[in-house]
């Protein structure tokens, strides 16, 4: 009984590990295929944390001696990447970066013209 | 005609390093080594030099990391003068960097995610340099990797806290301690076996925490004296900022 379950837990692993390559593959593709800075760092932040993410949670399933750590692995990356995001972006628009030609809004710059 | 020069020389250096290594064996020729000498009993050993270290390594250090049993127990001498390395390192910035009445330097503050991130972060990963020098004869790591872990927890708070500053005399306090805890440990050795660095406490079984002898003790003491050097030299380079 115990087998079936350890099966069906590696199967469920392997799904998670095939989503994970999936985003991952997705997210350096986006990096290519953006237009500016700001775009390519959502599409790389966005699916990168979800594919490493989903990799590291199905290696833990399929040997669930390593759950733990990788459980640890992917909350610290769960925490530092979106951080390290948003400090480049911020970084990249107060060096004088600019939108994309096709951009429509940019609150941020109204809002410094009000002040 | 300058770059075409130095390609021509780089492929030529890479020829001849790649000749040179293909003499050397790999993995399961391990005995086409030349066997060593072994002073201690006046004999030409049966075995290679690294085939030692694997066969016996447990054996004689009671450490499970045969890195780490290298590094601090057979050749204990090159992890203090790495040590000692870095402690010159430390000095030099420090000496180099020694301004009488620095100029503040203006700085401006980084946003609420980073300043909270790096808040929350700080605790965490102090505790995993922690735990990879204290490790250090069990798993990969050691003193120098966690103590590095530990200087770079502090240079993320370094960064986004333009008023943060580590206190440089508890810094050099606790260098120095750590530093003297590694030297008195081989000067016991040396008192009680007549060698220095020798491992004198009980071994313990091997795999657990307990064990190995004085080397978690060592790891222990480098892992803080690289943690504080490093946050030193950080320090030092930031200088004084407002």
């Amino acid at each position: 009984m115990s087998n079936v379950i350890l099966l069906i837990l590696q199967i469920i692993g392997y799904i998670f590990i095939s989503i994970g390559t999936f985003f991952l593959l997705l997210a350096s593709i986006g990096l290519l295929r953006m237009p500016d800075v700001y775009n390519r760092m959502q599409t790389a932040t966005k699916a990168t944390t979800l594919g490493a993410l989903s990799v590291l949670v199905g290696i833990g399933l399929i040997d669930l001696g390593w759950l733990p750590k990788s459980l640890i692995i992917a909350a610290f990356i769960v925490l530092t990447a979106p951080i390290g995001a948003s400090a480049l972006a911020r970084a990249s628009y107060k060096h004088g970066v600019k939108l994309w030609e096709g951009s429509v809004v940019d609150k941020y710059k109204e809002e410094k013209e009000e002040d | 005609m300058k770059r075409v020069l130095a390609i021509i020389i780089a492929i030529l250096l890479f020829v001849v390093f790649a000749m040179a290594f293909a003499k050397i064996p790999f993995g399961e020729q391990m005995s086409k080594y030349p066997h060593y000498y072994n002073p201690i009993e006046n004999q030409t050993s049966n075995m290679s030099l690294p085939q030692h270290y694997l066969t016996y390594g447990k054996k004689d250090t009671g450490a499970t990391n045969m890195v780490t049993a290298v590094v601090v127990d057979y050749r204990g001498f090159d992890t203090l003068g790495e040590v000692t390395v870095l402690f010159l390192a430390s000095t030099g910035v420090g000496s180099l960097m020694y301004v009488e009445n620095k100029a503040k330097k203006k700085v401006k503050r980084s946003n609420a995610v980073v300043e909270t991130g790096s808040k929350l972060l700080f605790g965490f990963i102090i505790l995993f340099g922690a735990y990879i020098f204290i490790h250090g004869h069990l798993t990969p790591g050691g003193g120098f990797p966690g103590g590095a872990i530990i200087a770079s927890s502090f240079l993320l708070l370094y960064l986004a806290y333009p008023k943060f500053h580590a206190e440089h005399k508890r810094l050099n306090v606790s260098e120095s301690l750590a530093g003297l805890t590694f030297v008195i440990v081989g000067l016991l050795g040396l008192a009680i076996a007549g060698y220095f660095l020798y491992n004198f406490l009980p071994f313990g079984l091997p795999t657990y925490l307990f064990s190995a002898g004085v080397i978690p003790v060592i790891y222990v003491a480098i892992g803080v004296k690289v943690g504080s050097e490093l946050t030193g030299i950080v320090d030092a380079m930031m200088g004084v900022r407002e």
